[in-house]
């Protein structure tokens, strides 16, 4: 009862805050475009124990295959990129909102799709091997994209702006990201519950026992993966949408940035929890906005330090540091007198 | 106070500068913003654009501000730093305009911040003057209150072709016979420069042998120079904004490449005779704008003059070149102050209108918008860096030396 309680409240929180605060819309959305990133991170670095530093892959294809698909259903993809073209290239309101649609749910199938492919290449690889390799393919992926004049190449792709009225466009992109936040955490929380959940916590602990328990290892890998990418492939395209003009390196396959910014939210908050995603990707968005606004200057270094501090001592980020200080609070039984040491 | 201040000033027989700043001092503000590279890999020019707004809004305040019907205003602008980032200067346009309400924007460094952001203000239908984005692909996708002072970026190297056909005429070869290697940097900017070159390099038939990208950092290029070496090309085109005018002196120099004619883009912003002295010699660089030229205008004087005041004013620049990045900076400004004149009103949409409508002599050069908001009425020029100094050699209209060719390697 006092759960439900707390989680209508929440969700009370997540429909009225665009509203409450008007100005701060765009910073809202890109605040659920952190939490859904931290949370599909931790799926696999998390619960599963692989640490993943491509997930951006995801979310720089997830951008180009939804503004491919929502250029391709209307004009001539080449042309449309053409940087020296002179013709104008219009959408209506209708191609619009049937591009972004269309090219959002396309995106997160596509990556999830290209998560099974690159999992069965790479999840034979383990611990910093693992972790390297697929940054290697998402940064190789930056490069290709970056060389490929047909999706436009450097120059990247800019889509139409938003057509109607501006309020309702920032609310639009807000509940596009809130309600897929929402969605995940919802299937989040049921997913750790099941069978499937505790059998990636078990390749997570011991990956040769799980598999001597008759649990088909890669299996489980490829289907969470591809399910994180599927997440992440959407908030991808919902941000190409927002974003409007976009181009591979540095926004699209941004991997030092939100590359990086996804594990630190999640280390952070908490790894291999429900919460630690979400309560991480809050707080370090907040001291992102922060010290980007008042140290400037100084940003990347308090970036830099909060970091450090977290790895060297809170480990277990702040969901870890709680369950240690208030372990009633997670339902877990402390006999105190029996901890003599 | 101010009376008082006004009083002395008479004592002191400088009544006319004094009252003159007393009246700057009660005109109201009117805030632009602008979210800048001050960090990353335009931070370079990021600041040399903000200099030249800086400057220019000092100046107008000076000449005793901008006076919309009966009131007057200064501008003052709001800066934050993009990092050289797209998604960071989208998220900081937006910013801008939501909460620290900016109503009117200047532009960013660099097309692909400008490319970034125009998007936004575009969104908002927020007015922004852009003076350092000059990529075609900012004016074909209709965008309507943006508006850019600088020429477009395929003019920038497309006249080192036209020069390199001629001398091969004058040698009795067929331009045909033209070699022509290209290396940019894999921007908005760059490509569109070398679509320039490669449409021009068509029209006299010459041939292609090198046609790649700089790397990602900029910051060596001696593989391509190798290929340069081999494949003796006839003319070297360079582009990658400072940091790649930079890499292409150095490393041209140290590896000796003998190739007739160099011509590359930011020698000034990148002070590349400052930095490298003598091995910058006969490099062609393309500008927006040449302190040399004939330009004026009452606030700023003549070019010249907009030289040497902001020499005065920036003692940094003293040593080297006023780069035109921090001209076309200033007349953006200066677009601002006529407009909101000419609009005699604040409201947002006549000062769009307004802008669509400019039609002004500057400093920098004349200024005219076409309906997708590049200017029209300024052409570019080609300098050679000729024992350290930077001369005029095209187009001939404006060429007050002629070239060095084949240009001597040091």
């Amino acid at each position: 009862m006092k759960k439900s309680i707390f989680y209508a409240l929440l969700l009370a929180i997540t429909l009225v805050a665009p509203f409450v605060f008007p100005d701060f819309r765009t910073q809202l959305a890109t605040l659920w475009l952190m939490i859904v990133v931290a949370m599909t991170w931790d799926m696999t670095g998390g619960q599963m124990g692989y640490n993943s530093l491509g997930n951006i892959f995801f979310y720089g294809t997830g951008m180009y295959v939804a503004a491919l698909i929502s250029i391709g259903l209307v004009h001539d993809v080449g042309f449309y990129n053409n940087a020296a073209r002179s013709e104008l290239m219009t959408f209506t309101d209708a191609q619009y909102f049937t591009g972004a649609i269309v090219g959002i749910i396309g995106a997160g199938l596509f990556c999830a799709i290209t998560a099974v492919v690159i999992g069965y290449l790479t999840f034979g690889l383990r611990g910093p091997y693992f972790a390297i390799g697929t940054l290697g393919v998402a940064i190789a992926a930056g490069e290709l994209v970056a060389n490929w004049d047909w999706v436009g190449g450097g120059q990247g792709i800019a889509l139409p702006v938003y057509p109607g009225n501006l309020d309702v466009g920032k609310l639009f992109f807000y509940f596009l990201f809130a309600g897929t936040g929402v969605a995940l955490f919802i299937f989040l929380k049921w997913l750790y519950t099941t069978r499937f959940g505790a059998a990636i916590n078990a390749i997570r602990d011991d990956e040769e026992k799980a598999e001597a328990m008759g649990i088909h290892t890669l299996r489980y890998k490829l289907t969470t993966w591809a399910m994180a990418a599927f997440f992440v492939g959407v908030v991808g395209g919902i941000s190409a949408f927002q974003l409007i003009h976009f181009e591979p390196l540095e926004t699209a396959y941004q991997t030092i940035n939100l590359g990086i910014f996804m594990v630190v939210c999640v280390l952070l908050g908490g790894k291999g929890t429900l919460w630690g995603p979400i309560i991480g990707a809050i707080l370090f968005h907040v001291i992102k906005e922060v010290t980007w606004n008042y140290l400037l200057g100084w940003q990347w270094v308090a970036l830099g330090a909060l970091i450090v501090i977290t790895v060297v001592y809170f480990q277990d980020g702040v969901m870890g540091w709680l369950m240690h200080k208030k372990p009633e609070w997670f339902g877990i039984r402390v006999e105190r007198k029996e901890a003599p040491q | 106070m101010k009376k008082t201040l006004s009083l002395l000033g008479c004592v002191a027989g400088a009544s006319l500068l004094l009252s003159q700043a007393a009246l700057a001092q009660d005109c109201d503000t009117i805030t632009l913003g602008s979210a800048i590279s001050l960090t990353g890999k335009y931070a370079t020019n990021g600041v040399h654009a903000k200099n030249g707004y800086e400057f220019a809004i000092q100046k107008i305040k000076d000449n005793g501000g901008v006076k919309v019907g009966d009131k007057c205003y200064n501008f003052e602008v709001i800066y934050y730093d993009d990092e050289s980032k797209g998604d960071r200067g989208a998220t900081l346009a937006e910013r801008l305009i939501d909460q620290d309400k900016v109503q009117y924007m200047l532009g960013p460094y660099s097309s692909g911040m400008t490319k970034a952001i125009a998007p936004v203000t575009e969104k908002y239908q927020i007015p922004m003057v852009e003076a350092e984005g000059a990529s075609r692909s900012l004016f074909n996708k209709g965008y309507k209150y943006l508006f850019a002072v600088l020429s477009t970026s395929e003019q920038y190297l497309a006249s080192a072709v036209t020069l390199a056909a001629e001398k091969a005429q004058e040698a009795g070869k067929d331009t045909s016979s033209v070699k022509v290697a290209v290396a940019v940097e894999n921007d908005p900017f760059s490509l569109d420069i070398r679509a320039g070159v490669l449409d021009d390099a068509a029209k006299y038939n010459m041939e292609i042998v090198i046609d790649e990208q700089l790397p990602r950092d900029l910051s060596d290029m001696s593989a391509i120079l190798t290929k340069v070496k081999l494949l003796k090309p006839d003319l070297l085109i360079v582009s990658g904004h400072s940091k790649g005018a930079a890499t292409a002196v150095r490393q041209i120099g140290e590896q000796k490449i003998s190739t007739p004619m160099i011509a590359i883009t930011h020698c000034e912003a990148a002070d590349v005779t400052g930095n490298f002295g003598a091995a910058a010699n006969d490099f062609l660089c393309s500008t927006q704008w040449a302190e040399t030229l004939t330009y004026e205008d009452p606030i700023f004087g003549t070019a010249a003059n907009y030289e040497k005041e902001f020499k005065a004013a920036y003692p940094e620049y003293a040593e080297k070149k006023v780069p035109y990045q921090t001209a076309q900076a200033s007349a953006a400004v200066y677009v601002y102050k006529d407009s909101f004149e000419r609009a005699g009103t604040l409201d947002k949409e006549a000062v769009r209108d307004a802008i669509a409508a400019t039609d002004l002599q500057t400093f920098y050069g004349g200024i005219k918008f076409s309906e997708a908001g590049n200017n029209i009425a300024k052409p570019m020029v080609l300098r050679q860096i000729q024992n350290g100094e930077y001369n005029v050699v095209a187009p001939s209209a404006f060429a007050s030396h002629p070239l060095n060719y084949p240009r001597t390697p040091q």
